[in-house]
């Protein structure tokens, strides 16, 4: 097979093969799978808890494409690509407070909140600030499609996708009860855990709950694999859930507020979906968390984790404990991606077998990067040069 | 040394202070001095200059005297 023919990954799940070992190794396919996966989608970069005040500005790389993230003094968070549009200079390299005008450190080009360009400096000399062929309306900053869904923000770097809302509409109806204000627990609620595998992987393993009781057998103490279900969406989601989630209890069990309003599906519910191509999220009744992946090559992703709560004021112990509950499980989850990204090396491997039953989710997600991979010119930076 | 060359002197150093600190709220207090004396001397390319300096960290932080700055330099054709 070669990695242009990726017929067998199509194929029903009972006859199907796993995506070729390239897709993981290859440098060659991981810049097509920008153009391909990632910038003709919606992708998360961060969460919007990273600009949390009117003013609060934060760089973001985004596959090499640098971005910056602006809470405007309107209220409104724009992302833009972070770049001047004079002489190209990034503008924005730290998190930081722009209380006034984006200035660019290089010639002083200020910008306002809304990206638009308002004083060009000296541009027509010494004291002169405006020139007949440096029309200001046509140079401001270059303000990326955005959309912020259950805290975190995702970008559409091509401009083409359909609408947020429209492609996920599906997703967002499905848990719609979760469309409520999210608090983000703060600086003891994130933490970033660093991967030696191919970004695809952590959302395979993140897909199924068959490796549950192997991989997490403190999960299975009560979360057993007969509780989960799959979450199949061909084309559009996938996941699993479970039928047992318990709460997490502090001293005098106390325990975490719940969602407003939320039916008795989730009383014990929880469900884990990926929102293609790299946010992992999963939802109960008293938190949600995401897990934005970020690819720093083929074969090393980071896992940035965010946890938020139903309201502003939770217990620092209880958010402590959550937070550490959940690094156990997903460091547990690290051996293992970490394991199949070494086989990847292993010339006799077909991409492998599903398990009918059980892998479903999974090769949902297979298929879903065949069919855009098999659709897209192996032109990476096609239209974004 | 005139008197009004020594003083431009001491205010240069407190320029190159206020650069140094990132003092921006001070940038925009001395450049707009630095412009007032030369609109005192008649240099109206000196004081649009550093008119010009003092508009852009009015922007940078949000003060209101960008404003001003800014119709400042409109009377003198140069925004």
């Amino acid at each position: 097979m070669t990695f242009r023919d990726l017929s067998a990954v199509l194929q029903p799940i009972a006859e199907a093969n796993g995506l070729p070992n390239v897709f993981y190794t290859s440098d060659a396919i991981y810049a097509e799978e920008r153009e391909a996966l990632w910038f003709s989608s919606w992708a998360g970069i961060c969460v919007a808890a990273d600009v949390p005040e009117p003013g609060d500005a934060c760089p973001i790389d985004f596959l090499g494409v640098p971005l910056f993230l602006l809470h405007g003094k309107d209220g409104k968070i724009r992302v833009f690509q972070n770049i001047c549009r004079h002489r190209g200079m990034i503008l924005v390299t730290e998190p930081r407070q722009i209380a006034g005008a984006i200035r660019c450190p290089y010639h002083s080009w200020c910008y306002n909140h809304q990206g638009g360009l308002v004083a060009t400096p000296h541009v027509g000399g010494p004291g002169q600030n405006t020139h007949p062929d440096i029309k200001r309306d046509e140079l401001g900053l270059i303000e990326v499609r955005a959309h912020i869904w259950l805290g975190v923000v995702y970008v559409n770097l091509s401009g083409d996708a359909p609408a947020f809302t429209d492609l996920h509409a599906d997703l967002i109806e499905r848990w719609a009860e979760f469309d409520v204000p999210l608090y983000h627990g703060g600086a003891d609620s994130t933490f970033t855990l660093e991967c030696r595998t191919n970004w695809k992987l952590a959302i395979e393993n993140y897909c199924e709950s068959y490796h549950l009781p192997w991989v997490h057998p403190g999960l299975n103490s009560y979360s057993r694999l007969e509780d989960h279900y799959n979450i199949e969406a061909p084309g559009k989601f996938s996941g699993q859930g479970t039928e047992v989630y318990r709460q997490i209890e502090g001293e005098a069990g106390a325990k975490f507020p719940d969602f407003p309003n939320l039916s008795d599906k989730w009383d014990t519910g929880g469900e884990y979906i990926t929102v293609t191509p790299n946010v992992m999220l999963g939802v109960q009744r008293d938190h949600v968390f995401a897990i934005i992946l970020e690819p720093k090559g083929p074969r090393l992703t980071r896992e940035h984790i965010h946890l938020f709560y139903a309201s502003p004021d939770t217990s620092e112990e209880l958010r402590l404990q959550n937070a550490d509950q959940w690094q156990v499980v997903f460091v547990e989850d690290i051996g293992v991606v970490e394991g199949m990204q070494a086989a990847r090396g292993a010339p006799g491997f077909d991409g492998g077998r599903f398990s009918p039953a059980m892998d479903g989710p999974t090769h949902i997600f297979h298929r879903w990067v065949a069919d855009k991979m098999m659709h897209t010119p192996p032109d990476a930076e096609k239209g974004l040069m | 040394m005139s008197a009004t060359e020594s003083s431009m002197d001491v205010l240069e150093v407190r320029l190159l202070a206020a650069h140094d600190t990132g003092d921006v709220a001070t940038l925009v207090m001395l450049y707009l001095e630095a412009a007032d004396r030369a609109a005192a001397g008649y240099h109206i390319e000196k004081e649009c200059f550093f008119l010009t300096h003092a508009w852009i960290f009015a922007l940078e932080i949000g003060d209101p005297l960008a404003d001003i700055l800014r119709a400042r330099l409109a009377r003198n054709g140069r925004v």
